[in-house]
């Protein structure tokens, strides 16, 4: 039997289905940002919607809007708009780096494939590290100032 | 070709929102450490209306809306189109998308104008 007669396998896109997006395997540190920077943009999403819809209470008038910030000002509504802060800072972030990657940036010059391999996300790992550590210092001081 | 065009503009909007989203939680949620106002303060109906009447901040909440609505949804797309489903579904996700951007869009416009009127 020829090579040619044989009928090509069609692609499998996102074989792995929901535990493509949760299990990192031997995909590292970014893999895990890459989950957390889909989980962080959903929520962000959702919040915007409802946002929305919450902000045009104020068509209702004064009543309506002085009783909602009244709810926003519980303690509920303070931790939830703290973890929408980390959300924030945390999708911003992690997108400044994907989009300098994206780009080209610091991924260096392009190498010939020899053994062993170089590794653009090797190469941009301490701007990875030093945005992650940014985040990280800017959601405890956001903390810090929102609850004392 | 299409689908760089929409990458570019959801990649324009994310410098856009770092800003315009940096500033909205610096006046809404931080404004005791950047303007020496109470949030309760910041939050008053009279504080809204008088934000909102500025044009300033008309242009940049309709702005910020725009910007905020096109790279959730268009994120969300990026995510939805990967699920591992039909090839027609993909044009019903867009459709879809694109009418829930558009409502929303209509919707704070409406509120932003109503606000600026009053």
């Amino acid at each position: 039997m020829s090579m040619t007669s044989q009928k090509p396998i069609p692609p499998r896109p996102n074989a792995l289905g929901l535990k493509g997006w949760v299990y990192a395997g031997r995909y590292s540190f970014e893999r895990y940002l890459y989950l957390l920077h889909r989980l962080t943009g959903v929520g962000l999403i959702v919040y915007l919607l409802l946002h929305i819809i919450e902000t045009g209470q104020r068509l209702a008038g004064e009543g309506a809007w002085t009783a909602l910030m009244a709810l926003f000002a519980t303690p509920l509504f303070k931790f939830m708009e703290y973890v929408l802060f980390a959300a924030f800072v945390f999708h911003a972030l992690n997108g400044v780096r994907l989009k300098l990657t994206e780009l080209g940036f610091f991924l260096g010059r392009p190498a010939q494939p020899v053994y062993p391999y170089p590794s653009s996300v090797k190469r941009h790992r301490p701007l990875t590290y030093v945005l992650m550590i940014l985040a990280a210092l800017t959601i405890v001081l956001g903390g810090s100032s929102l609850f004392f | 070709m299409r689908e760089t065009r929409l990458w570019l503009l959801s990649l324009a909007c994310t410098t856009l929102l770092l800003f315009l989203l940096g500033a909205h939680f610096a006046l809404m949620h931080y404004s005791p450490v950047f303007y020496g106002q109470t949030v309760e303060e910041t939050r008053t109906f009279a504080a809204l209306l008088e934000r909102g009447r500025q044009t300033a901040f008309l242009v940049i909440y309709l702005l910020f809306l725009a910007a905020a609505l096109y790279h959730g949804l268009y994120g969300l797309r990026g995510i939805l189109l990967e699920l591992p489903l039909a090839r027609s579904y993909g044009r019903w996700v867009s459709g879809a998308l694109v009418v829930v951007g558009l409502a929303f869009f209509a919707y704070g416009t409406y509120v932003t104008w109503w606000t600026f009127t009053q």
